[in-house]
């Protein structure tokens, strides 16, 4: 259970305290509600780019890294098709120097066409050492706009190609500054070692006077239903041939959305779920499989993949999975299997509750989608899910007209 | 509204708060040590033997015992194991490395008593059945297949073999025929040899609860005692001179990954924390001047870093990055030239306030929580040392100057015996 604390300013920015005793330390997250999903599709991959040059220096802190070190503080962020997170910790005496950081650069991010520059060749070479100078690195550029056919989740975050990144411009950036990263559509959570007066207080003070910007009133158009199965072959110098299968699925505030979690838990989530257990080590066809959902806040994806072994053939081992998969659909689990996965829910979730930045992060996560206290309500929700409920939800989602294949590898020939 | 020209007033940590080890010895010789903390209801218990591929005679043994501990005992299939484990949401890591092997298992409280005994069980009597053997063996052999497709991988292993030389096991190199050589008595002789209480340790961390001293005993009590004396490691010559170089071509890489360092010295060694201060300086961190200039001011990189890993007989420096094809000759020679500053140009005062403060911040976070005083812990113990290793690198961070990172770098950072490799397109 952890217990927080909110006040929202006048600006709209929404901040968060939860007090940990027995940390020395204090952790800082600032969410803001954009992603790659708010992208143009032209100029993709900018959320993104745009996170790398918040590190690039505000009107009064030109060095954000350096001052942060300065106060024994770290920091990093991401980006996600949803969101993107900016978290640091630093000693907690040290508390204000993250206020007076995170504030400045809310306010008046300092830009230039040099940093811009050498922050799109960082991040060029970030595309080739994540995506494209790894054996399968690109499967993904490939899938999402084979699962997707007009969502903004058809692009990775990193970007569709590029060109983009190279295209970007000044005024992109500054326009991109002025419609997302304001009070109003951020939040702030604060833990550790802290006060909940004195960390409103020093809301307050450095993010009180901060004007607030447009609400971000989002119109993505939604991926309507898929009607037939879509297949997608690949052509790549990699040792092993590798399938990839999606299946669209509900978003993450939608009630079975929990139950489709647990889905993919038991398919591949430990080494005695379904995947692993039968298709690795019983009829030893794949030497690796996966499965999980992406966990999106607009409707996601439940991901199956594997690497089937030189002498399996890719179209059968494909069926093997959908047999796996199927399976769900067709027989009832067992309370015993059920139970196993609800408890290692139980056992991840108070895991991150052990560490101040995981609370964080979590916090302002679950008051994105509508309230903080969503954290503290994870466990039950996954032990409300019954075995009807897994058996109706794979039929919803493990259909052949809501399926997309991809077949990575030296044969493609698979159509 | 706030003056935000001015840093709020920022402190130096006053100093790491330590979770005391409780010690006790169980009648097997097992130590074990318990570390008290933590707000939730969870432990995690950690098992090191000094048991990693320094001890074996032929590649894979040691990891391949290690992982395949949960893959069956006389009295349980490995099915029936990880159905156990994972009901009772038991996470097991199998850590096998060049001097040790890790057991670790993270498990919530109401939970622990039947874990603990699976635990045990596992430990004491692992079968390896030649199935699950081959199995495992067989997939691990893809992976590496694949691996050998990545610029940073080849770097890596490459750049052990220049270091340590390729009969030395922590130089060697696995290549794909290993894993068709490992056999199912090589691992029940290289178990009943090594993972003995007599060659172990054991730390407990997390909210312990009451009847945890006696759980452990019980069930930890059980691993057998062989006395260690029997059990003499292998000897192997190490390679100690020279610098080389290595490239490896391959036509198709848009990134070359590039490795540069050389053998040193371990965390026993006397300038063990100040070079360590002096790395971070090079690249220890996002502010080091690595960093700054082949990323932040070339753009040639997502990231460079530099390191010095310790091994309990030896200890090596090393810089890696991956940089575009195009730029990997002009990345080699900012890394020289930043080894040269290293040694000859004086860290501004700038530098040295935001080097101190940033790594005794960073100390501080490797502490925070039960879990992670048990890993700084466990490193103590690995190098018989005590918390008084941890006292003086505070100490050495406080009084170290420009002068010394200057003369440390000048010591053991110069060109002579630098090994090199670079994977990847050279430069067209």
């Amino acid at each position: 259970m952890v217990k927080f604390h909110r006040h929202i300013l006048s600006n709209g920015l929404r901040v968060l305290v939860h007090r940990d005793e027995t940390t020395p330390l204090a952790a800082v997250n600032i969410l803001y509600d954009v992603g790659a999903r708010d992208e143009h599709p032209e100029r993709t991959g900018f959320a993104h780019l745009f996170e790398h040059l918040m590190f690039e220096g505000s009107a009064n802190v030109p060095r954000f890294d350096y001052e942060l070190q300065h106060a024994g503080g770290e920091n990093n962020a991401f980006t996600t098709n949803d969101i993107t997170n900016y978290y640091l910790s630093l000693p907690a005496q040290n508390l204000e120097t993250a206020f007076w950081l995170e504030s400045d650069r809310m306010l008046a991010l300092a830009f230039s066409s040099e940093k811009l520059l050498t922050q799109q060749n960082v991040v060029t070479e970030e595309y080739r050492q994540s995506y494209l100078n790894q054996p399968y690195g690109d499967a993904w550029l490939l899938m999402r706009p084979l699962a997707y056919d007009v969502h903004p989740y058809r692009w990775a975050t990193i970007g569709k190609d590029i060109s983009h990144i190279r295209d970007a411009t000044l005024q992109d950036v500054k326009d991109f500054f002025h419609t997302y990263y304001h009070p109003a559509n951020a939040i702030l959570t604060v833990t550790g070692n802290v006060e909940e007066s004195r960390v409103f207080e020093l809301a307050e003070k450095w993010f009180g006077d901060i004007p607030p910007g447009p609400l971000n009133i989002r119109k993505l158009p939604p991926e309507p239903l898929q009607k037939k199965e879509k297949r997608l072959s690949a052509k790549r110098d990699v040792p092993q041939h590798q399938i990839y299968m999606t299946f669209h699925m509900c978003a993450r505030n939608h009630p079975d959305f929990h139950t489709a979690d647990l889905i993919s838990d038991m398919l591949a989530n430990g080494e005695s779920s379904r995947l692993p257990a039968r298709l690795l080590h019983d009829q030893k066809v794949f030497s690796e499989v996966n499965a999980y959902v992406t966990g999106n806040l607009d409707p996601g994806l439940l991901v199956i993949a594997g690497k089937p072994h030189l002498e399996t053939d890719p179209a059968e081992a494909e069926d093997m999975l959908w047999k796996e998969a199927y399976d769900l659909v067709a027989n009832a689990v067992t309370e015993r299997e059920l139970q196993k996965v609800k408890n290692r829910v139980e056992a991840s979730q108070t895991y991150s509750e052990s560490n101040v930045m995981a609370k964080a992060m979590n916090l302002a996560y679950y008051e994105l989608q509508g309230d903080a206290g969503l954290y503290n309500k994870q466990i039950e929700n996954y032990q409300r899910v019954k075995a009807e409920d897994i058996q109706r939800v794979a039929g919803e989602i493990f259909r052949r007209d809501n399926l997309s294949v991809l077949h990575y590898g030296n044969s493609g020939t698979v159509k | 509204m706030p003056d935000r020209t001015q840093p709020p007033s920022r402190q130096l940590i006053a100093g790491i708060p330590y979770i005391k080890p409780l010690g006790a010895k169980l009648g097997n010789g097992l130590p074990v040590y318990f570390l008290e903390g933590g707000t939730e209801e969870f432990v995690k218990i950690d098992l090191v033997f000094f048991a990693g591929s320094f001890f074996q005679n032929k590649p894979l043994v040691s990891f391949a015992t290690t992982r395949l501990l949960r893959s069956g005992t006389s009295a349980k299939s490995r099915l029936e194991i990880n159905e156990l484990l994972d009901y009772y949401s038991a996470h097991l890591q199998l850590d096998a490395q060049k001097d040790i092997v890790s057991v670790s298992m993270y498990v919530l409280n109401k939970h622990l008593e039947p874990t603990l005994a699976l635990l045990a069980m596992i430990l004491q009597d692992p079968v390896f059945p030649e199935d699950e053997m081959r199995t495992f063996l067989k997939n691990q052999q893809q992976i590496h297949i694949i691996n050998q497709k990545k610029v940073d991988h080849l770097a890596r292993t490459y750049f052990g073999e220049l270091v340590y030389g390729e009969q030395h096991p922590y130089g060697y190199r696995l290549k794909p025929e290993n894993f068709d050589m490992v056999e199912r008595e090589d691992l029940l002789a290289f178990h009943q040899r090594w993972f003995t209480a007599g060659n172990a340790f054991c730390i407990v961390s997390g909210r312990l609860p009451a009847k945890m001293e006696k759980m452990i005993a019980t069930h930890l009590g059980n691993l057998s005692a062989h006395p260690i004396e029997t059990a003499k490691p292998p000897q192997f010559q190490m390679l100690t001179s020279g610098s080389r170089k290595v490239k490896l071509e391959m036509p198709e890489a848009l990134q070359s990954a590039i490795r540069i360092g050389k053998q040193l010295f371990n965390r026993t060694h006397p300038a063990f924390h100040r070079f360590k201060i002096a790395n971070a300086l090079l690249g220890g961190y996002f502010g080091s001047r690595l960093m700054q200039n082949i990323r932040q001011e070339k753009g040639y990189t997502y990231g460079i870093t530099s390191n010095i890993i310790s091994l309990v007989r030896s200890g090596y420096f090393f810089i890696a990055t991956q940089v575009g094809a195009d730029v990997s000759e002009a990345a080699r020679e900012e890394i020289y030239r930043e080894l040269k500053n290293l040694r000859e140009k004086p860290a501004t005062p700038d530098e040295m306030e935001s080097l101190k403060n940033y790594l005794s911040g960073s100390f501080l976070r490797s502490f925070d929580g039960p879990f992670s005083q048990a890993e700084r812990f466990k490193e103590l113990l690995v190098f018989g040392l005590d918390h008084s290793h941890y006292d003086e690198y505070l100490q050495t961070l406080k009084t170290i100057t420009p002068e010394l990172i200057m003369a440390t770098a000048a010591d053991y950072l110069n060109e002579d015996g630098m090994m090199e490799v670079v994977a990847g397109r050279r430069d067209s």
